[in-house]
Order: C-alpha cells, then structure tokens, then sequence
C-alpha cells in the first residue's frame, strides 16, 4: 500500500531540481569552466603507476621515490579525471597538463613497522626469520589549479 | 571632518577559523630542528663516528641550514646520534659497529623522517581531511527511495 502512495510535493521538487539534465557543454575550455565555478574539486592521477583520487590537503603514501628529496616539490602529469559535486572531465586517456595543475610536496621519506617473517619447514631443521621494514615517501598534494585561458 | 565610522562586521562561528595541519600543501616546514651526534674520546667503538665528525659534518651543516648540529662528547659510551622533531619527540640511533658509510645512511634516515611514530602504512595510501567533492550518498535523496 506505501508504495502506491504518491510522492510528497516537496520530495517532488528536491528531485526535480536534483536530477534536471543540461546540456553537456559543447568545448572542453566551458566543461572546466563550469568546473571551476564549483567549490571542491578532486583528481584522478597516476602517481608511481598506480591511480588515486586525490583532493588538496590530503597526505599520499608510495613506495619510496629514490630521486627526490624531502621537500621538493612535484607536478602530477598523468591526470586522468578532474571532478566536482555535479561535473566531471574524463581524458583519453589523460587530461593535458597546460589545463589542470596539480602539485605534491614531498613530506617525508618513511619506513613502515617492522615485519618479521618466519619460514619454517618442520622435521627438515630449516628455520629462516626475514625482519623486513618497507620504505615509504609520503606526498602532501597542494591545490588544483584549473587553468582559465582560451587555449583548449 | 567627520570620523570614519568602523565597518560593521558579519558574525561568524568561532569554530570555523580553526585550520587543519596540512605541512607541505602551502608551505613545507621541514620537521627536524636538531641532530645530534654523540660520540667517545677513548673507546675504539666511536672511531667511524669521530672520522664522519671530522670528514662530513661540516658539509652536511652547510646543506642543511634549516637543523641545528650539535656534536657532544659523551664519554664512556657506545657511539649514538640524536634527532629531535617538532613534533617533540626524538628519534635515538645506536652507531655501534657502523662504518662511516653506515653512518651516513642512518643521518640521512634522521634527516627525511617527520618524527612521527612509526606504524603500518601499508593499508593508509590516502589520508585525507577534506570533506569528499561529490558530497556523501544518501538514501533520502535518491529518484526512487526504497520502501519497505
């Protein structure tokens, strides 16, 4: 029986307001645009060959990067999503790097908790311990910055 | 001349001015302040640490302006290095049995580490304190709600 109810006239209009459809814009320079009038953004990036969906102020772990110092700072090339609440910008497969730029400072290089690997195969006498601690860099992504020019 | 009158200003919640830690997204403060390098006049153990005070720690003050260097004689006992953060904890590196090689690597390990506790990063790739872009699912707002 609820369900033949019909819906309440403002869950009506929350809809309606939610869900109504415009027209996709017709260049790539007005869809970030729009994106860009937004408040929040994120970023779908490769970092180290894996991808993250990243917003500014957030602290990233990868394995460690060997050829860069604490503090340096590094400009992610491979973007491969720029979003907000209602817009999206999906490259194929990455969006150019004249029009987003987003940057990470390298916070610390790490090592994670000691791992103590034990092999043992029994009645053989072969035990073998691995203490093992992986190292890490941790990258603090800074803000995204969408570049607002004419070019395309 | 009639005084300028004081713009009124717009209330705001005192809990919004507060800032969250982010070191690096604006400016990157680095996190060691002091490094210290404790070493023996007599015993055989301090030795490499004596030869790296004397060869390298000249150069590595010069590179590193932002750390203050203090070498102690603490005698007696085995050779140690010390690294205090901002964080105010302090990360303590025994040196017994390294060669200045080995000692350098530990320096290095003092100097790019925040001070922060060790603990597991395998599972943490991503921490974030910024509320989510596309705003968080709700079951209430959705075209068609589910009815039990």
């Amino acid at each position: 029986m609820a369900s033949l109810l019909r819906p309440t006239l403002r869950a009506v209009a929350t809809r309606a307001l939610h869900t109504q459809t415009a027209a996709a814009p017709a260049t790539t320079p007005s869809a970030l645009s729009l994106i860009r009038s937004q408040p929040s953004h994120y970023v779908v990036a490769s970092v180290a060959g894996r991808k993250y969906l990243l917003t500014p102020r957030d602290l990233l772990t990868v394995p460690r990067l060997k050829d860069v110092k604490v503090g340096d700072v590094l400009k992610l090339s491979d973007i491969h999503e720029l979003g907000s609440r209602e817009y999206t910008v999906r490259g194929s497969p990455t969006i150019p790097a004249e029009q987003v730029h987003v940057e990470a400072t390298v916070v610390e290089h790490t090592k994670g908790r000691m791992e103590v690997i034990f092999k043992k195969k029994r009645r053989k006498g072969y035990e073998r311990t691995v203490r093992h601690k992986q190292t890490y860099t941790r990258l603090r992504i800074g803000p995204i910055d969408i570049v607002e020019n004419a070019s395309s | 001349m009639a005084s300028k009158l004081a713009v009124p200003l717009k209330p705001f919640l005192r809990a919004q001015q507060r800032s969250l830690p982010a070191n690096g997204h604006g400016a990157f403060v680095p996190q060691i302040r002091k490094l210290v390098f404790e070493f023996c006049d007599n015993w055989a153990s301090s030795t490499n640490l004596r030869t790296y005070i004397h060869n390298h720690v000249e150069n590595l003050a010069r590179e590193n302006p932002h750390v203050e260097f203090v070498v102690r004689r603490r005698s007696h006992r085995e050779p140690v290095i010390r690294g205090f953060y901002i964080n105010n904890r302090d990360k303590v590196i025994g040196l017994k049995g390294f060669e200045v090689t080995g000692i350098q690597q530990k320096v290095q390990l003092l100097l790019d580490s925040s001070g922060a506790k060790i603990k597991p990063l395998k599972r943490e790739t991503v921490v974030s304190s910024t509320e989510a872009a596309r705003g968080i699912w709700s079951g209430l707002h959705v075209e068609e709600p589910f009815r039990i």
